[in-house]
C-alpha cells in the first residue's frame, strides 16, 4: 500500500477547529465506556466499567449525581429526547431506565440473554432499541418495560445501534462485519451494507438527515456510507482502531472518533483530511460525544487515564 | 423516512388486521399524527393509544355517561370529548399526571351527540346535542361567545307566526370542513345546511334528493369532496362547490347537490355506520352495519368509484372506522369493543440480509462488462476510489415531508379573512409538540 494516496493526517492550522481542553473531569474508577450529551446539552452523562453513571454540569465541570444500581459494568447510556430519563445498557444483562430528575432508577428491562451492549432511544422516546452479545436486536415499551420485537438480527455480538431522525428505521451493527437497516414499525430487514474485507464493526449511527450512516471498523477506518444506493462515499483513516468498539460522532462539518493511539481525531467531513488531534489522553479513547449547540466535544478514556476531558473550539 | 427503502409502488388501501387492540370501545380515532389512536367507551372514559407501542399512554376520566365523540386538536395536544352526560371536555395531553388535567368543561342542557375543534384553533368549538340544535362556541377572549347555529327558513313564510310557529327541521351532523371556514350541518329533512364560521351565518342550503335523515358527513383532506350517509341506506360523494362570503342581508344559495357517486349495498341492503376516506382521497371505505360480520368495504376513487375489495374482519360486528392520516391503515371498533388496526402489509425481502445482493423477478441473461474481471491496479483502484469519494455529500439537509397545512384547502385563498380570523388568539398547540412518556408502575385500567 505504498502507493501515492493523498496522505491522511497532516493537520492544516489555519482553517480547522482550534478545540482546546477546558476541563478534565475525574471520578470513575474503571475504564470509561460511553459519554452521552444530555439534549439541553447542559449536562454530560458517563458510565464505565465500573458499574456507575455520573451526570456532570457541562458547563462548570461539577459532578451532579452517581447513579448506582447495575451489578456489571455498563456499556451504553442514552438520553431520553426531553433529557428526563437516561437508559443504561450492561453486562448484568439488564438495561435499566433512570429518572434524571431525580436520581433513581424507574425500570429494569430484562430480556436479553448476555451482555447488553448498545441502547439508543427512538425521536419520541417511547420506544428504545438495544443490542447485545447474545446477537439480537431488541425493541422495547419503555413505559411498561415490555419487550416489544426481537430481531435475530447478526450472527455475531451487537455492537451497536441507532434510530433514524424520524424513528422509522433502525440502523445495527455487529461483529460479524455487517451493517443492517431495519423497518421500526415491522421489524423486516430492509438492507444490509458490508465492506469486501468484512471487518469487524463496531459503531453505526445515522447523518443528522438520516441520508447516510457513519460506521466505524476495526480496520482502523469510518465510513459514510450512502445506504440507499450501498455505497461508501468517504472513507476516514488516520486513526489506530484495531481491537475495541470505539464511537464516532458528527459536529457540524466535522467527523469525531476516539483512537487507540490515545488521541481524539476530528476530520474534515467533506475533504476527509485530518484537521486537528486532540492529545492529552494517557490511554485509548473509547468515547466521544459532541455537544448538540455549543462547539464543544468530550472524550474519555481507558483504565490508565480514567479521565473525562471536556474541548471548546476557540477559533 | 422508510418508504425510500420500501417499495415506491405500495401505495394502495390495507388489507389484513396488523393488530388489534383491546379496548372495550365504542369507537375510534387516529390524531392528526397518526402516531396515537384515541378510544370512547360507554363509562364515559376514554384512553390514548401508542400505535408505536400498542397500550395505553393516557386516560381521559372526566364523564359519567357514555362519551359519544371525539376529535384531535391539529397538533394532538388537546383532546376533546363529548358525552351524553351534557357536558364536553378538552384536555390538555401536555400535563403529565395520570389521569389527564382538562382545560375546559364545556356544559349543555342536553346530551351531547358530537363536539369538533376548529381544525386551526381549539378555541373555537362545534357541539350538537340530542335535541337537534348545532352551538359554535368561541372561547377566545375577544371573541367569546355561544352562537345556536338556526336554519332560515323560506321566505314565503308567514312573518307573523314567528320563529317558535315553524316546525324546525332538527339537526342530526355537525362538521367543520377541514379548512375550518364552512360548518356544513345534516338534517333530518335530508338537507345539507351551510354556515359560515366567522360570522354564523347561512350561506347554502342544498336538498339531498330522496335521503332522508341525514346520517353522516366526511370530507376528503382537501374539502374538495364530501360523502353522506343517509336514512336511506346510500352513501352519496359530492364535490363541493365554492361559496360567495357570507352577506349581512340573510341571502343564502338554495341549491340541490348532485352526487358524482352513490354507494349502496343492492344485495343485502346493508345500512352503513362510518365512511372515512384514505388521506389522498382516493380510496372510499365503508364500514357497513351488518349484525353478523366486521365488513368494510372499500371503493377506488381516482378509479369512478369502483369497488375495490371488502375486508373481513372477523364475527364482531362493526360499529365504526377511522383512516389514518398519512398511512395505508385503518381502525375499525368492533360491538366487543376491540379496535382492529388494518395495514398493508410488505413482502419481506429476504434478500435484504444479504449485502451486495439484488432481487430479481424473473432470470436475465447477464452480460458482463468488457472489464468486469480485469485485475485493476491497486493503486489506480485506489486513487479512483478517493476521486469518487471527493464528492461533497449533504448530510444535514432534511428530507421534504408535505405536512398538512401545505394542503392546498379548497376554496381557500391566499390571505383569507376567515383563516386570519381563525387564526386570531391561537391556541398553544404547537407543531413541535410532543407528549411525554409517563412511567407508569401499574397501567391497569
Amino acid at each position: 500500500m505504498d502507493v501515492d494516496a493523498p496522505p491522511p493526517s497532516l493537520p492544516e492550522t489555519p482553517t480547522g477547529p482550534q478545540y482546546k481542553l477546558r476541563y478534565s473531569l475525574s471520578g470513575h474508577t474503571m475504564s470509561i465506556s460511553s459519554l452521552k450529551f444530555s439534549p439541553d446539552g447542559s449536562k454530560l452523562a458517563s458510565s464505565g466499567a465500573d458499574k456507575i453513571i455520573k451526570l456532570w454540569d457541562t458547563y462548570s465541570g461539577h459532578v451532579l449525581r452517581t447513579l448506582v444500581g447495575h451489578t456489571e459494568g455498563i456499556s451504553d447510556i442514552a438520553w431520553s429526547n426531553d433529557g428526563e430519563f437516561l437508559a443504561s445498557a450492561s453486562d448484568d444483562k439488564t438495561i435499566r431506565i433512570w429518572d434524571m430528575s431525580v436520581g433513581t432508577e424507574v425500570k429494569t428491562l430484562l430480556g436479553h440473554t448476555n451482555f447488553v451492549f448498545c441502547v439508543c432511544y427512538n425521536p419520541t422516546s417511547n420506544l428504545l432499541v438495544s443490542g447485545g452479545f447474545d446477537e439480537t436486536v431488541r425493541v422495547w415499551d419503555v413505559a411498561r418495560a415490555k419487550s416489544l420485537k426481537v430481531l435475530p438480527a447478526h450472527s455475531d455480538p451487537v455492537t451497536s445501534v441507532s434510530f433514524n431522525h424520524d424513528g422509522t428505521l433502525i440502523a445495527s451493527c455487529a461483529m460479524d462485519g455487517l451493517i443492517r437497516i431495519w423497518d421500526a414499525e415491522s421489524g423486516q430487514c430492509l438492507k444490509t451494507l458490508v465492506d469486501d474485507d468484512n471487518p469487524i464493526c463496531s459503531h453505526v449511527r445515522f447523518s443528522p438527515n438520516s441520508k447516510y450512516v457513519l460506521a466505524s471498523t476495526q480496520d482502523s477506518t469510518i465510513r459514510l456510507w450512502n445506504y440507499q444506493t450501498s455505497r461508501c462515499v468517504k472513507t476516514y483513516t488516520g486513526h489506530t482502531n484495531r481491537t475495541y468498539c470505539i464511537f464516532a460522532c458528527f459536529k457540524g462539518k466535522y467527523v469525531i472518533s476516539g483512537s487507540e493511539d490515545n488521541k481524539v481525531y476530528i476530520w474534515d467531513l467533506q475533504t476527509r483530511k485530518v484537521i486537528q488531534v486532540l492529545e492529552g489522553h494517557r490511554d485509548v479513547v473509547l468515547a466521544v460525544a459532541a455537544h448538540p449547540t455549543k462547539e464543544m466535544i468530550a472524550s474519555a478514556s481507558m483504565e490508565k487515564d480514567l479521565s473525562i476531558r471536556l474541548w471548546s473550539n476557540e477559533s | 423516512m422508510n418508504e425510500s427503502l420500501i417499495s415506491p409502488f405500495n401505495i394502495t388501501h390495507p388489507t389484513t388486521v396488523q393488530t388489534s387492540l383491546f379496548a372495550l370501545a365504542t369507537f375510534a380515532r387516529f390524531d392528526p399524527t397518526g402516531r396515537y389512536v384515541a378510544t370512547a367507551r360507554v363509562d364515559g372514559t376514554a384512553a390514548i393509544w401508542d400505535l408505536d407501542t400498542r397500550s395505553a399512554v393516557r386516560v381521559l376520566d372526566g364523564h359519567v355517561k357514555a362519551v359519544s365523540s371525539l376529535d384531535w386538536s391539529r397538533h394532538s395536544r388537546y383532546v376533546l370529548t363529548a358525552s351524553k352526560d351534557w357536558n364536553v371536555v378538552v384536555w390538555d395531553l401536555a400535563s403529565f399526571c395520570l389521569p389527564a388535567q382538562r382545560r375546559t368543561t364545556l356544559r349543555f342542557d342536553a346530551p351531547v351527540v358530537s363536539a369538533s375543534f376548529h381544525p386551526r384553533n381549539s378555541r373555537i368549538i362545534l357541539a350538537l346535542l340530542s335535541t337537534g340544535e348545532a352551538y359554535l362556541i368561541d372561547q377566545r377572549k375577544a371573541h367569546r361567545a355561544r352562537v345556536e347555529l338556526c336554519e332560515l327558513q323560506e321566505e314565503s313564510d308567514d312573518e307573523g307566526a314567528g320563529p317558535s310557529g315553524r316546525t324546525r327541521s332538527a339537526i342530526t351532523v355537525a362538521r367543520f370542513d377541514p379548512s375550518g371556514k364552512h360548518i356544513f350541518l345534516g338534517t333530518n329533512a335530508g338537507n345539507i345546511i351551510v354556515f359560515s364560521t366567522r360570522s354564523k351565518t347561512m350561506v347554502a342550503r342544498h336538498k339531498i334528493a330522496g335521503a332522508g335523515a341525514i346520517k353522516g358527513l366526511e370530507f376528503t383532506k382537501t374539502g374538495r369532496q364530501l360523502v353522506s350517509n343517509s336514512a336511506d341506506r346510500t352513501l352519496r360523494q359530492f364535490t363541493v362547490p365554492i361559496y360567495p362570503a357570507a352577506t349581512a342581508d340573510g341571502v343564502y344559495l338554495e341549491q340541490e347537490l348532485e352526487p358524482t357517486h352513490r354507494f349502496n349495498d343492492p344485495i343485502n341492503k346493508t345500512a352503513w355506520h362510518s365512511m372515512s376516506y384514505s388521506p389522498d382521497g382516493e380510496w372510499l371505505a365503508g364500514g357497513a352495519a351488518d349484525s353478523a360480520q366486521h365488513k368494510i368495504y372499500i371503493w377506488d376513487m381516482s378509479n369512478d368509484g369502483q369497488f375495490a375489495s371488502a375486508l373481513d374482519g372477523g364475527r364482531e360486528p362493526l360499529l365504526h372506522l377511522h383512516w389514518h392520516p398519512s398511512k395505508s391503515s385503518i381502525a375499525s371498533t368492533t360491538n366487543q369493543g376491540n379496535i382492529l388496526i388494518w395495514h398493508c402489509p410488505h413482502p419481506e425481502r429476504w434478500g435484504a440480509f444479504a449485502g451486495g445482493f439484488e432481487e430479481l423477478d424473473e432470470n436475465v441473461e447477464y452480460e458482463e462488462r468488457e472489464d468486469e474481471f480485469d485485475i485493476e491496479d491497486e493503486a489506480d483502484m485506489i486513487r479512483r476510489k478517493m476521486k469518487e469519494e471527493e464528492e461533497e455529500v449533504d448530510i444535514d439537509t432534511m428530507p421534504e415531508v408535505s405536512k398538512p397545512r401545505q394542503i392546498q384547502m379548497h376554496g381557500v385563498h391566499v390571505g383569507d379573512e376567515d383563516i386570519v380570523w381563525a387564526d386570531d388568539e391561537p391556541d398553544d398547540d404547537l407543531e413541535d409538540w410532543k407528549m411525554r412518556v409517563i412511567m407508569e408502575e401499574d397501567w391497569d385500567m
